[in-house]
């Protein structure tokens, strides 16, 4: 019965870790290019989720095609905070890249609230369940599931079949050296802040599978907490070691809940939160370089 | 081939370069020398662009360059071979120097280019293979110039390349500067703080202190000017 619980909890750990992983490559490519940290993460992924919603409730179309509109969204709106903000601070100090990300989600979480209210809503894709012998699996979660990983290796060829994802990598290695090979480095910036924030906010769509009531302007802190434990398991500047402290993080999180619940006179749900974090202290005194290589 | 008229540039709101003037002619090696600080990689920089210029004047083959982009002046023939030679330490050497042709140009001949940096370096084509961050100190310098000269330069600027070097690598250094000039015809600005060896390569020189060209002459009149080398050159 326990082991069951157990690997039932394995499977949904990697499903959500997953998605966790993609949710966070957005935020370590954009610290691994521009070394800004987007202390705003969370609002691009509620914008995410209202696309999400707004697809499914007011077109009444499939999630699966909120997926590249919430990307073009993303990339809109990180062009646009790019050349507006990010750009003229990237030489001023760290702190004003850290209040103009952190403004920045302030702006968009009462953008939305002005546009759709602030109540909590979801919508139900049911697309049926998938029986494994120890659990049973929501579709639209393998779904969501797939996709990030589809997202990841899409984004892992492009860094390295692509002209672009060339300049990029030479970029975060040595700027100065991409700059005398002939590539224009502010455009790089600008692509890989543009490119991030539209993971970002993709990601957003995948997550309303795991949240069917979750959806509201002030959903994303939790996000950018988890977002950041994520990103420093995988050393913060790498999209790869991202998604792979994503999937650690997930069969964490969901482990953890079940052993906690077996706890008599715990309450599971805040336990596994303050694991979470707890990990991330841990982590950052003995490896504050990340605990994954990749490469 | 390059004129530089009262350049002015420097960081926030420190002015580093104080209207330095020099002409450098096509297929000569020109050495620019001076004490610490005195803002030669500043100059190299501000050039290239890679320090935006306050104001003042480049003119590269006639043309007024001065605030262009970096990667349009890469795209024309300009080349740096920075200090601190700024490999990429996670791509192999040969990685390294196809990045070099990245602009589309020089991408069309990489293989030719290639072929020339494999001629001036056999030993990168051994090591093609190996993480730059590997290399010894004399293989990057290498591998740096490699990657300046797969942009298919016409004029390459070098920022203190036998920096760090054993005297028996940083003599092959200046040997291979002298046949980048007479072998491939490029023109070269080179910067050195080793006096005796850049003036030894050298067609004419500059002498920059405290962002001002201070004297200029061949390299026999600066080795014969005892008041140039007191003052300024430390010998
Ligand atoms: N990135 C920077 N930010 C601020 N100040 C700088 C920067 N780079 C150089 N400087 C300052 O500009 C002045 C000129 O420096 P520069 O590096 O051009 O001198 P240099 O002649 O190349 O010296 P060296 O022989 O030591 O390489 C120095 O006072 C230096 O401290
Ligand atoms: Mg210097």
């Amino acid at each position: 019965m326990f082991l069951e619980q157990l690997s039932g909890n394995l499977v949904q750990g990697v499903v959500l870790g997953s998605v966790y992983g993609m949710a966070t490559m957005g935020l370590s490519l954009i610290f691994g290019v521009l070394k800004v940290v987007n202390v705003g993460h969370g609002a691009f992924v509620m914008v995410g989720a209202f696309v999400a919603l707004f697809f499914f409730n007011t077109l009444g179309l499939n999630p699966i095609f909120a997926i590249p509109a919430a990307f073009a969204v993303g990339i809109a709106l990180g062009l646009t905070f790019y050349y507006a903000a990010i750009r003229k601070l990237l030489h001023a100090p760290e702190l004003a890249t850290l209040l103009a990300t952190f403004s920045a989600g302030v702006l968009l979480e009462e953008t939305i609230k002005m546009i759709f209210g602030s109540e909590f809503r979801g919508y139900n894709w049911d697309v049926g369940n998938i029986d494994l012998v120890f659990t049973a699996l929501p579709m639209s979660k393998i779904l969501a599931a797939l996709g990030s990983v589809l997202i990841a290796v899409l984004l892992y060829v492009w860094f390295k079949r692509t002209r672009a994802g060339s300049a990029m990598r030479s970029v975060v290695e040595d700027s100065q050296g991409a700059r005398v090979c002939g590539i224009n480095v502010d455009g790089v910036y600008a692509m890989s802040f543009a490119l991030g924030i539209g993971l970002t906010v993709a990601s957003g769509v995948l997550l309303t599978m795991f949240i069917p009531v979750g959806i509201n302007p002030y959903m994303g802190g939790g996000y950018t907490l988890k977002a950041f434990v994520i990103a420093v398991l995988g050393g913060l500047s790498s999209p790869y070691g991202a998604f792979f402290g994503g999937l650690v993080f997930g069969l964490i999180e969901n482990t953890s809940y079940t052993v906690f619940a077996l706890i008599p006179g715990v309450e599971p749900f805040a336990l596994t939160r303050f694991l979470s974090f707890l990990i991330l202290l841990i982590i950052l005194l003995i490896r504050p370089t990340g605990i994954i290589k990749a490469k | 081939m390059l004129t530089v008229q009262a350049l002015e540039s420097g960081y926030g709101a420190m002015q580093v370069l104080w209207h330095p003037e020099l002409e450098i002619e096509k297929g000569s090696i020109t050495s620019l020398l001076g004490p610490n600080g005195a803002g030669k990689s500043t100059l190299l920089e501000t050039i290239l662009g890679s320090v935006r210029p306050w104001g003042g004047q480049v003119l590269y083959e006639n043309r007024d360059i001065t605030f262009l982009s970096s990667h349009r002046k890469v795209e024309m023939g300009l080349a740096l071979v920075p200090e601190g030679k700024h490999l990429f330490p996670n791509m192999t050497v040969y990685e390294n120097l196809l990045m070099g042709a990245y602009l589309k140009k020089a991408y069309e001949h990489r293989e030719e280019s290639l072929d020339i940096v494999y001629t001036l370096f056999p030993r990168l084509k051994e090591r093609s293979r190996q993480m730059a961050g590997l290399l010894s100190g004399g293989e990057q310098q290498m591998t740096t110039i490699g990657r300046a000269l797969m942009t298919k330069p016409r004029l390459m600027m070098l920022d203190e390349p036998s920096q760090g070097l054993a005297p028996k690598l940083a003599a092959e250094v200046f040997e291979t500067i002298e046949k980048l000039k007479s072998d491939i015809g490029l023109t070269i600005l080179l910067v050195e703080q080793n006096a005796d060896a850049s003036l030894g390569a050298a067609d004419y020189a500059y002498i920059m202190h405290e962002g001002k060209i201070k004297a200029s002459g061949t390299p026999d009149e600066i080795k014969a000017s005892r008041e140039i080398r007191e003052a300024f050159l430390g010998v």
